[in-house]
C-alpha cells in the first residue's frame, strides 16, 4: 500500500493546527516582543471548556464552541490586564515577562489537572460515527476536514485584519516601534489587549479542534506551543504568512520522519529542525 | 501666551548632566529655534519633553494650565505635542501611505476596529503626501525610501498628527536643496496656521531666516536667549560655537 497520500494529509493536519497555534502566538509576540508561555494551556482551556459545557453539562455543542472560544481569548485579555500590563507599564524586561507568563502557564496547567483530572478527554462523542472522506487514496474524518478549512479561514481572517483595517494598521505599527506607536497617538495598551482576546481566542479554537480529533489533557498546552514557537522561528519571526509555512514544514517534517523512523522521535524532530535552522538560517525562511 | 514652559529641568547620565537645570517659555506661535553645540542637551530636552526619557527633575507646564512632571509617550499627542527624530524612526515594514493613515485613525478604536479608512482619511494623507511630493512612492515600503525622503515622511506623519507643539530635530540636516525648501514652507505654513514649532537646527543662517526666537544650549544650560539677530552676536555664543 502507497502510504504517502495519507502522509501528505496528515502532515496538512498537522500544519493546520501549527499555523493556528504559531499566528496567534506571533499575533501577540509581534505587539508584546515577549514570549508569552502560557499561550499554548489557552488552548488546552479553549478544549476543557466546550468538554464542560456540552458533555458535562450537556449544552448544545454549537453554544458550547463558541462559549469556549470566548472563554479562551477572556482569559487571555484578564492575563494581559491583572499581570502582562502592569509590568510592562513598569518597564519588565521581557525575560520577567517570560518568566511570569511560564508561572502562568505552570497555574493554568495544575488547575485543568485539579478540575478535570489528567485523563485524556475527547469532544467527540461517537468518535465512530465520523464521517470519513477519501482523498487521493487516504482518508480524512470530518474534524480533520474541519480543522483544514479553519486554519485557512483564519489566516485569510488574520491577513486581512492586518492589512485592510484600521486596527491591524495600529498592530503594524505597534510591531514595528511601540514607543512611536504611542507618540503618534496609538492607544498601544487598548489595542495590544485586544490583540491578546483575538491571539488567545484562535488557540482556543485550535485546542478544541484537536480536542475533537485527537483529544486533549492538560499537559499538552506545553508541547503545542513549542511546535507553534518552531514554527514561527524557522517561517521567521513577525511574518504572518512565515508562521504558516514554518506550521507547514513542521508538519510535513514531523509526519515525513514517522514514516522512516520510530514514533518516538516526533517531537525530536521538531527540535532538530529548529536547530537545523538557528544554525544556518536564523532569521526564518521569509526574513532576508 | 506661554504654551509650554519648563521649569529646573534636569537630566542626568551616569553622573552628568545631559539637561541642567533648565528653565525655558515657549510662545504660542513662534518658530522657537533651539541651537548649540553637540552634546549641549537639545535631543535630550526633546526626548524629555515627549516621554522617551524620564525627566530626573522639574516641571513642565503647558497652557499655563497644566503642570506635569512625568510625561508618558501615550500622553504626548493629547498635550497637542509632536515630534520628529533626529535618527528617523518611521513604521519601517508598512507603507509610506499607511505611514500616514495609521496617525489618522479614530481615537475611539474600537467603532473602528475592522473598517478601513475612509475616504476622509485617505484625502488628508494624500495632501499631506503631495506636499512632501512622496504621493507617488505610497505603496512603497517606508525602508526602501532614500534618506531625504524617510526624512519627509517623517515630517509628514507629524503634520497628520494635527498638533498644537512641532519638535522638528535637526529636520534640514542632509537634505538636498530642493528638500530643504519643502520644509522650509512647511514650517512657515504651520506658523501661518498658529502652531508653535521647536526647532532644533545647526545652521546659522536657517535659524536667522526662520526663527521669531532663538534658545542656545551649552553643556544643557541655558546659555543665552533673545531674537536672533541678537542672540546671534553675543560673544559667549560665538565662543561656544567656535570653540574656546
Ligand atoms: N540615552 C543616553 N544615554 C546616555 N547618555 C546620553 C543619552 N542621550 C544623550 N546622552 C548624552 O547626553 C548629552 C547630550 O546629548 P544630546 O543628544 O541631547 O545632545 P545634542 O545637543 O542633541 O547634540 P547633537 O547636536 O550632536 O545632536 C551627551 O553628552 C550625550 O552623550
Ligand atoms: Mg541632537
Amino acid at each position: 500500500m502507497n502510504v504517502i497520500p495519507q502522509l501528505i494529509l496528515n502532515s496538512i493536519i498537522a500544519g493546520s493546527i501549527y499555523s493556528l497555534i504559531a499566528i496567534s502566538f506571533s499575533l501577540i509576540y509581534n505587539v508584546t516582543k515577549f514570549f508569552n508561555l502560557a499561550h499554548g494551556v489557552l488552548a488546552i482551556i479553549g478544549g476543557y471548556t466546550v468538554f464542560y459545557f456540552a458533555q458535562i453539562l450537556n449544552w448544545n455543542i454549537y453554544i458550547a464552541i463558541t462559549f469556549g472560544i470566548v472563554f479562551a481569548g477572556f482569559i487571555g485579555l484578564i492575563l494581559d490586564k491583572i499581570i502582562y500590563l502592569p509590568l510592562r507599564r513598569r518597564k519588565a524586561s521581557n525575560m520577567i515577562l517570560l518568566v511570569a507568563s511560564l508561572g502562568i502557564m505552570t497555574a493554568l496547567q495544575a488547575l485543568l489537572s485539579i478540575l478535570f483530572t489528567n485523563e485524556f478527554r475527547t469532544l467527540s462523542r461517537n468518535i465512530n460515527e465520523q464521517k470519513i472522506f477519501q482523498l487521493l487514496n487516504g482518508s480524512l474524518t470530518q474534524t480533520q476536514v474541519i480543522i483544514i478549512f479553519v486554519a485557512i479561514l483564519i489566516t485569510i481572517f488574520i491577513v486581512l485584519l492586518l492589512f485592510k483595517t484600521q486596527f491591524g494598521k495600529a498592530i503594524r505599527a505597534i510591531s514595528d516601534d511601540d514607543e512611536v506607536a504611542k507618540i503618534v497617538g496609538i492607544n498601544t495598551d487598548k489595542i495590544i489587549s485586544y490583540v491578546f482576546f483575538l491571539g488567545s481566542a484562535i488557540a482556543g479554537i485550535a485546542g478544541i479542534l484537536m480536542g475533537f480529533d485527537i483529544g486533549i489533557e492538560p499537559t499538552m498546552g506545553l508541547n503545542l506551543l513549542l511546535k507553534g514557537i518552531v514554527a514561527v522561528i524557522i517561517g521567521g519571526i513577525g511574518n504572518v504568512y512565515g508562521s504558516v509555512l514554518g506550521a507547514f514544514v513542521l508538519g510535513f517534517a514531523e509526519n515525513f520522519s514517522m514514516w522512516k523512523i520510530a514514533g518516538e522521535w516526533k517531537d525530536a524532530v521538531a527540535f532538530i529542525l529548529l536547530i537545523i535552522f538557528l544554525l544556518f538560517k536564523p532569521r526564518g525562511i521569509m526574513n532576508k | 501666551m506661554i504654551i509650554l514652559e519648563i521649569k529646573n529641568l534636569i537630566k542626568k547620565f551616569e553622573g552628568i548632566y545631559a539637561v541642567n537645570n533648565l528653565s525655558l517659555q515657549f510662545r504660542k506661535g513662534q518658530i522657537i529655534g533651539i541651537i548649540g553645540p553637540n552634546g549641549s542637551g537639545k535631543t535630550t530636552l526633546i526626548n524629555l519633553l515627549t516621554g522617551i526619557l524620564e525627566i530626573d527633575s522639574g516641571e513642565v507646564i503647558i497652557n499655563e494650565g497644566i503642570t506635569i512632571s512625568k510625561i508618558q509617550p501615550y500622553q504626548v499627542s493629547f498635550f497637542g505635542l509632536t515630534r520628529t527624530f533626529q535618527n528617523v524612526r518611521l513604521f519601517e515594514q508598512m507603507s509610506v501611505l499607511d505611514n500616514i493613515l495609521v496617525v489618522l485613525t479614530e481615537r475611539n478604536i474600537f467603532a473602528s476596529l475592522f473598517e478601513r479608512h475612509s475616504e476622509y482619511h485617505y484625502k488628508i494623507a494624500k495632501d499631506i503626501l503631495q506636499k512632501v511630493n512622496l504621493w507617488e512612492k505610497r505603496n512603497q515600503l517606508a525602508l526602501n525610501l532614500s534618506y531625504g525622503q524617510r526624512k519627509l515622511l517623517e515630517i509628514a506623519r507629524a503634520l497628520a498628527m494635527k498638533a498644537e507643539i512641532y519638535f522638528f530635530d535637526e529636520p534640514f540636516a542632509g537634505l538636498f536643496a530642493a528638500m530643504r525648501e519643502v520644509v522650509f514652507e512647511i514650517i512657515q505654513e504651520l506658523k501661518q496656521n498658529g502652531k508653535t514649532i521647536v526647532l532644533v537646527e545647526h545652521d546659522i543662517g536657517l535659524i536667522r531666516n526662520l526663527c521669531d526666537y532663538v534658545f542656545v544650549m551649552d553643556e544643557g544650560k541655558l546659555l543665552a536667549e533673545g531674537k536672533p539677530e541678537e542672540v546671534l552676536e553675543k560673544r559667549e555664543v560665538i565662543e561656544a560655537y567656535l570653540g574656546e
